[in-house]
């Protein structure tokens, strides 16, 4: 009857228990391994697209060091969409299922099973990343030849994991208030949508581009300005918290450039230095400051989010 | 006398609903304790309190002499539980589910290993542990949910309607289970509607309606208790007519009715009327040939004790 364990089982043990719990369950999801297939045929699309346009048109491969660099940083659909799979049901699908009376009636605390999902998805996530940068980076090899600053892979990951745990939190948060898939599901996508669009016409048309700073997201859309120099309108780079990996990079590659924000302005009659001159300038600010900010913003928002999540989730009531 | 489970005037709310009201429960260790009442009288809704699943709004719960309130892990590492129709996770095996939960406990890995493999045999899923739970029927997920209420060798197992959904051998099977752990001297208290069950199983009884406890104690008392004492079955050789008569003037005796040869006595007495009865009996000439005390069933008890609060 009296073991040792029955007095102290130890937190670790128990954490490990809600991981392998919720781990289990993300890699057998239909729907995140629908995911995890659609990245790496895009990833795929994206090595070999070039390669055959190039043999079609009977033109050489041409080597290309940066391949890997320029491409890292996923797309803000790709990040939400892994949130959106890994965390959909979390939360609310235990209620959904049921299967939340038996867990939270076993000798672990609501704050470990929450944790214990977080950690998981973070687990998740991250082994589908790290497989496809090197993916990324091996194809790029063998195609584009050996590949520059692959020093900068793990950060990118990092950045990636970043900006994806903000949509985690906010997916987590939101299934722990509805304890609803559907419903969770649907509001993130208008989140999404709401931010990337929105975004978009916020930065093009307002100046009210600053508030961008602080919404998760695209956010403002500025151009690389080096110090000293004129701009130069190619070098455009987004600056929302789904762009962290991005923002990375050209700080290591560039530290001391200037993101300058502008906007679209119609001044009447034909524009005369083409489409550049319908650009306003607004201000600039030090990549620096950009980066740092957006990384404080996720950071921000993955405490308030996820600190709201376990908030409602330990005073939930179990009816079901 | 050690409780393991105590409620002092526990009281639950669904908005203006109250499903348990001030509810005084009283759960002695090492006994086999029924949980009874008709649908929507407050069982599940008490089981779920006591397991911190739901906050009460008035008064206050000890399970094993831990305070219940809030979400006290250490509370429910004594308790093994069962939850009326419970779902477990489908993606999962029922091994992987069990080896898990096993963890939580903090159960080392031989110890789940040899446990896990001894409760598949009892609650009869052997040969099915490597199955997903998805692949399961109503009563295999039944079935599990037994095991995993077992798995830590807890000192108290809650079980709520563990019967429901189970085929008739299975049913018997569970019963006989709950005997069978309760000779570790570990308290069992499950709900039910099955009386038949309860009766067979349990040596004590709550008996609840609409969140208000209506009976409770020991199974024989509460029976007779409430339906007073015993059913006087005595055969008689002859002349039935002149016994009755003098039966029928014995001060607690309540009710008679003979059937042929068979004189059916309802008494009211406390203690044993059985001399009183015989000698009755003698000084009328009659001979009787056989006497037995028929207990009333728990249903006649439950149905009357129903009935009378309306
Ligand atoms: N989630 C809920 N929301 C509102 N009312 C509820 C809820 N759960 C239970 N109730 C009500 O509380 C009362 C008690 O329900 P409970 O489930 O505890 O009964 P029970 O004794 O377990 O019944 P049964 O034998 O049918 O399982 C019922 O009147 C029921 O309608
Ligand atoms: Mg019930």
């Amino acid at each position: 009857m009296d073991k040792p364990w029955k007095r102290e089982p130890k937190l670790i043990g128990q954490l490990w228990a809600v991981v392998r719990y919720e781990l289990l369950w993300n890699i057998r999801k239909k729907k995140f391994i629908g995911v995890l297939i659609v990245a790496f045929a895009i990833t795929t699309l994206n090595l070999t697209l070039p390669v055959i346009l190039r043999r079609t048109y009977n033109m050489p491969i041409e080597a290309n060091p940066d391949y890997v660099i320029s491409n890292s940083g996923m797309g803000g659909l790709m990040l939400f969409l892994f949130a959106l799979v890994t965390v959909m049901n979390s939360i609310s699908g235990e209620f959904e299922g049921g299967t939340i009376v038996p867990l939270l009636t076993k000798p672990v605390s609501r704050t470990l099973i929450l944790i214990g999902k977080i950690v998981a998805a973070f687990i998740t996530i991250f082994a589908a990343y790290l497989l496809l940068y090197a993916y990324m980076i091996v194809g790029g090899t063998l195609i584009y030849g050996s590949q520059n600053n692959l020093n900068l892979t793990p950060l990118c990951i990092l950045g990636d994991l970043l900006s994806t745990f903000v949509w985690v939190s906010i997916i987590l948060a939101l299934g722990s208030l509805t304890k609803n898939t559907i419903l969770t599901s649907v509001i993130a996508i208008m989140v999404f949508l709401a931010m990337n669009i929105g975004s978009s016409i916020i930065s093009v048309f307002t100046e009210s581009a600053w508030m961008l700073h602080y919404l998760p997201g695209n956010g403002a859309a500025g151009y690389i300005k080096v110090v000293g120099q004129p701009m130069v309108y190619a070098g455009s780079i987004s600056t929302g918290t789904d762009n962290i990996t991005k923002m990375i990079i050209q700080y290591c590659l560039h530290p001391s450039v200037n993101v300058t924000y502008v906007k679209v302005e119609w001044r009447g009659g034909t524009p005369q230095g083409g489409l550049s001159s319908l650009l306003k300038e607004l201000y600039s600010e030090p990549l620096s400051l950009v980066l740092f900010r957006a990384i404080s913003v996720a950071a921000a928002y993955i405490i308030a989010l996820i600190t709201l999540a376990w908030y409602v989730f330990k005073r939930t009531q179990i009816l079901e | 006398m050690d409780l393991a489970i105590e409620t002092i005037d526990l009281t639950k709310k669904y908005g203006s609903l109250v499903a348990v009201n001030r509810l005084n429960l009283r759960v002695i260790k090492g006994t086999i304790h029924g949980f009874l009442g008709p649908n929507g009288a407050g069982k599940t809704t008490t089981i779920k309190i006591l397991v911190g699943l739901l906050k009460p709004d008035g008064g206050r719960a000890i399970v094993l002499g831990e305070e219940v309130h809030g979400d006290n892990p250490r509370a429910r590492l004594k308790i093994g539980y069962m939850p009326e129709l419970p779902k477990f996770p489908r993606h999962l095996k029922g091994w992987e589910l069990l080896d898990i939960y096993g963890q939580m406990y903090g159960m080392p890995l031989q110890e789940r290993r040899a446990r896990i493999k001894r409760l598949m045999e009892v609650v009869g899923l052997k040969g099915r542990e490597n199955d997903l739970i998805g692949e399961y029927s109503k009563g295999m997920q039944q079935r599990l949910g037994i095991a995993q209420a077992l798995l830590s060798e807890p000192e108290l197992v809650i079980l709520d309607e563990p019967s429901l959904g189970l085929d008739p051998v299975g049913m018997v099977e569970v019963r006989e289970m709950i005997r069978e752990i309760a000779k570790d001297g570990v308290t069992i208290f499950l709900s039910s509607h099955l009386l038949s069950e309860v009766e067979q199983v349990c040596t004590h009884i709550s008996i609840i309606h609409r969140g208000i406890c209506l009976a409770e104690g020991p199974l024989k008392d509460i029976i007779s208790k409430i339906s007073g004492t015993a059913i006087l079955e005595v055969e008689v050789a002859e002349t039935p007519d002149k016994i009755v008569e003098a039966v029928k003037r014995l001060p607690f005796v309540s009710n008679i009715h003979v059937e042929g040869s068979k004189v059916m006595i309802e008494t009211n007495a406390d203690g044993d009327v059985r001399p009183q009865i015989s000698r009755a009996i003698i000084e009328t000439g009659g001979t009787i040939i056989y006497m037995n005390v028929k207990m009333r069933s728990l249903e006649e008890a439950f149905m009357r004790l129903i009935m009378k609060s309306g």
